[in-house]
């Protein structure tokens, strides 16, 4: 496996994967930390530089913690939320390289091929990091010829790019920042080794015979002995985003900023799908497991735009009453279509062709899918039934017809022919029999005393009368 | 002439000059009809501005009044929105007066319908919007920002209220009342001085007995 790899490490995986979800990334000032059950106890696993200040450190029980430092917040790791973010990471990774893999505590990618297009190595290093950055993503990256040191390298920011070099680099670490489960480090120090050359210094069958073949296929990989076998991440064939808000929320300015990180992971996936959106889902569950409300936003035009997307989800989020707080958020791309990219206009540079379709979103945002409509004829006789509501902008055709009212009331009125002057007509109409709503009428212009001009019909079937159906004017 | 050219042109030219009577006619839409347009202070419907119509009676003729500026729209390829229309719009009504109904929007919810007007003026998007607001969603701040979108753009909004709706005084560059029959009071222009009744020849309409055939 030749080539250049970059690995992405994220360092307080666990912290951050809280944090990024708050504006601004919460007070820096505020002691936080992150807590998981650990040999037993509810022990702090990562926190922050403040909780640090106040004499918390990882591996401290949660109870120890919060006696020394009372005013600590503490949340529940929460695994779903982290794996989720080396998800996003992998789906920005992909963005730079086919070759992506998880690896359990961070990506790899394969970045020789990439970085010409970036200019050098550093060019696509500042890439990927200003990238992530935008996220809320804080990772370290390093760089090796083997994808199994790149993820140790990415932990001191070390860049190496000779196979040579880095088998002269790893031989003096030492032995713990290797990734290795504890029983491996107590078998090693027990031995006496404390590096890794110290490891390697021991004859070949003697090292497989006392620690294993597992530790020294790991020790060939990292050296570029041996090849790494990997599973390429591919991204996902459907766009279905969970999160998981760390503190519970019915605020609509929390809700935006969790849905503007969904949109922005979105974004990306599309990109890399090449699709564009015309109808998003996303689903708020309930702390209390109540009911989960749906918003819905429909793109008229393929596409994406995430602050026009956000406006509608606002327009959407303004009229909801949300019971409870918020824990859970899912996104879903409910329809996608092949991305054709807007065309400008050349010479006023202003994109009016997609302006008018996202008037139109916005407005069907607020009023509803039935709300917003155009108008067309339809080829029936019965004037009640030559009409209909149409999707906005069909160019329709209508056949000659003769002289109808501006107005036509929903349904026929009864009224009394005494107070009308028969202007003109009779129009005879008769139409249905073949649908169950047959009919015979006589249609006049007629004026009432106040000078109106009504289109009223006298029916003789089904039923016998004058009726006003529409008004001149 | 030459002179008297020249110094109509100088004194134009001069922004801050104030010239009674002789008011630089402002962007309108012709109305369609001639008679109207010579007693309406800009010649036709003020651009950009807000309009009120107080019909009479539902029908009384105010969509007749508007068709033809909005048929020319639609035929320049410009959208034209109307907001919560109290009735059905028939469709070959609308296409015998020359609208071209692929440009023609229909906003049926009458809960937002200052919202929608005021959206589609902003987008600056629309030819013309028209409105028929429900008479409890009416009060003097709603109009006023509707009037305030229209400034930012060409399009005129023309706000028609239900019979009977009192609507607040307002900003409002036109308020005519539209009689049952066609017949227009002009009861208020910005910057115009004439006031008092338009007749309006409304029957226009080919009579039925003309046709030929019956529609069996």
């Amino acid at each position: 496996m030749s080539g250049l790899w970059t690995g992405i490490f994220c360092p307080q995986v666990a912290l951050q994967a809280h944090l990024r979800l708050e504006p601004d990334f919460g007070d820096p000032e505020r002691p936080l930390a992150v807590h998981d059950l650990c040999r037993g106890r509810e022990r702090v696993i990562e926190c922050n530089r403040s909780a640090r200040r106040h004499g918390v450190a990882p591996g401290r029980t949660l109870a120890d913690a919060l006696a020394i430092a009372p005013e600590l917040h503490s949340v529940a790791r929460c695994r779903g939320a982290e794996s989720g973010l080396f998800e996003e990471i992998a789906l920005t990774a992909y963005q730079y390289s086919h070759q992506v893999a998880l690896t359990g505590d961070g990506v790899v990618l394969e970045s020789g091929g990439s970085r010409r297009m970036h200019g050098d190595m550093d060019g696509l290093l500042s890439a990927i990091a200003g990238n992530l950055e935008e996220k809320g993503l804080f990772v370290r990256l390093g760089t090796a010829p083997v994808p199994a040191a790149a993820c140790l390298l990415a932990r001191g920011r070390r860049h190496i790019q000779q196979l040579k070099e880095l088998e002269l680099t790893l031989a003096e670490w030492p032995l713990r920042k290797l990734s290795l489960s504890t029983a491996e480090m107590d078998r090693l120090e027990g031995l006496g080794l404390k590096r890794v050359r110290d490891v390697l210094a021991l004859p070949r069958f003697e090292r497989e015979r006392r620690l294993g073949r597992e530790l020294n296929r790991y020790l060939d990989r990292i050296r570029g002995r041996q090849q790494t076998p990997l599973v390429y991440w591919q991204p996902p064939e459907a766009f279905h985003h969970l999160l998981e808000l760390p503190v519970p929320s019915a605020r609509t300015e929390a809700l935006m900023f969790a849905f503007n990180r969904m949109l922005q992971h979105l974004e990306e996936w599309l990109k890399i799908r090449d699709r564009g959106l015309t109808a998003l889902e996303v689903e708020l569950h309930p702390e209390d497991r109540g009911r989960v409300t749906h918003l819905a936003a429909g793109l008229g035009r393929p596409g994406f735009q995430r602050d026009r997307l956000l406006e509608l989800l606002r327009l959407k989020l303004e009229p909801v009453r949300l019971g409870a707080a918020i824990e859970r958020l899912v996104m879903k791309a409910e329809s996608t279509l092949e991305r054709r990219p807007p065309q400008a206009d050349l010479w006023s540079g202003t994109n009016v062709n997609d302006a008018w379709p996202a008037l139109l979103d916005r407005l069907r945002a607020r009023v509803g899918e039935d709300g917003l409509s155009g108008l067309a004829p339809k080829a029936d006789h019965r004037p009640e039934r030559a009409w209909q509501w149409t999707a906005p902008g069909k160019t329709v055709t209508a056949s000659e017809s003769p002289p109808r009212p501006n107005w036509l009331l929903p349904r026929p009125r009864p009224c009394r022919i005494d107070d009308l002057r028969l202007v003109d007509g009779p129009e005879r109409i008769e139409s249905g029999w073949w649908d169950g709503h047959d009919c015979r009428r006589d249609y006049w212009t007629a004026h009432d005393r106040h000078g109106n001009r009504l289109w009223v019909f006298r029916e003789y079937k089904p039923r016998d009368g004058w009726f006003v159906h529409g008004l001149f004017g | 002439m030459q002179t008297r050219n020249s110094l109509e042109q100088l004194l134009n030219e001069r922004g801050d000059l104030w010239r009674g009577r002789r008011r630089q006619p402002a962007a309108a839409l012709p109305t369609g009809r001639a008679a109207l347009d010579a007693r309406l202070p800009d010649g036709g419907w003020p651009r950009g501005k807000l309009t009120e119509l107080l019909p009479e009676c539902v029908g009384a003729g105010e969509l007749e009044l508007l068709l033809p500026c909005l048929a020319g729209l639609t035929r320049r390829e410009q959208p034209v929105l109307f907001i919560a229309p109290p009735l059905i719009p028939c469709p070959q009504s609308l296409i015998h007066a020359g609208l071209d109904l692929a440009r023609l929007v229909v906003i049926r919810d009458a809960q937002h319908a200052f919202w929608a007007a005021e959206q589609c003026l902003k987008s600056g998007l629309c030819g013309a919007v028209v409105a028929w607001p429900a008479t409890d969603r009416v009060d003097d701040r709603a109009v006023r920002r509707l009037q305030l979108a229209a400034e930012n753009g060409e399009a005129p909004i023309f706000l028609c209220y239900e019979p009977g709706c009192r609507p607040p005084p307002s900003l409002a560059s036109l308020r005519l009342s539209v009689r049952s029959g066609g017949d227009i009071d002009l009861l208020r222009s910005r910057g115009g001085h004439a006031t008092g009744t338009i007749r309006l020849q409304t029957d226009n309409v080919i009579p039925m007995t003309r046709r030929d055939h019956a529609v069996r």
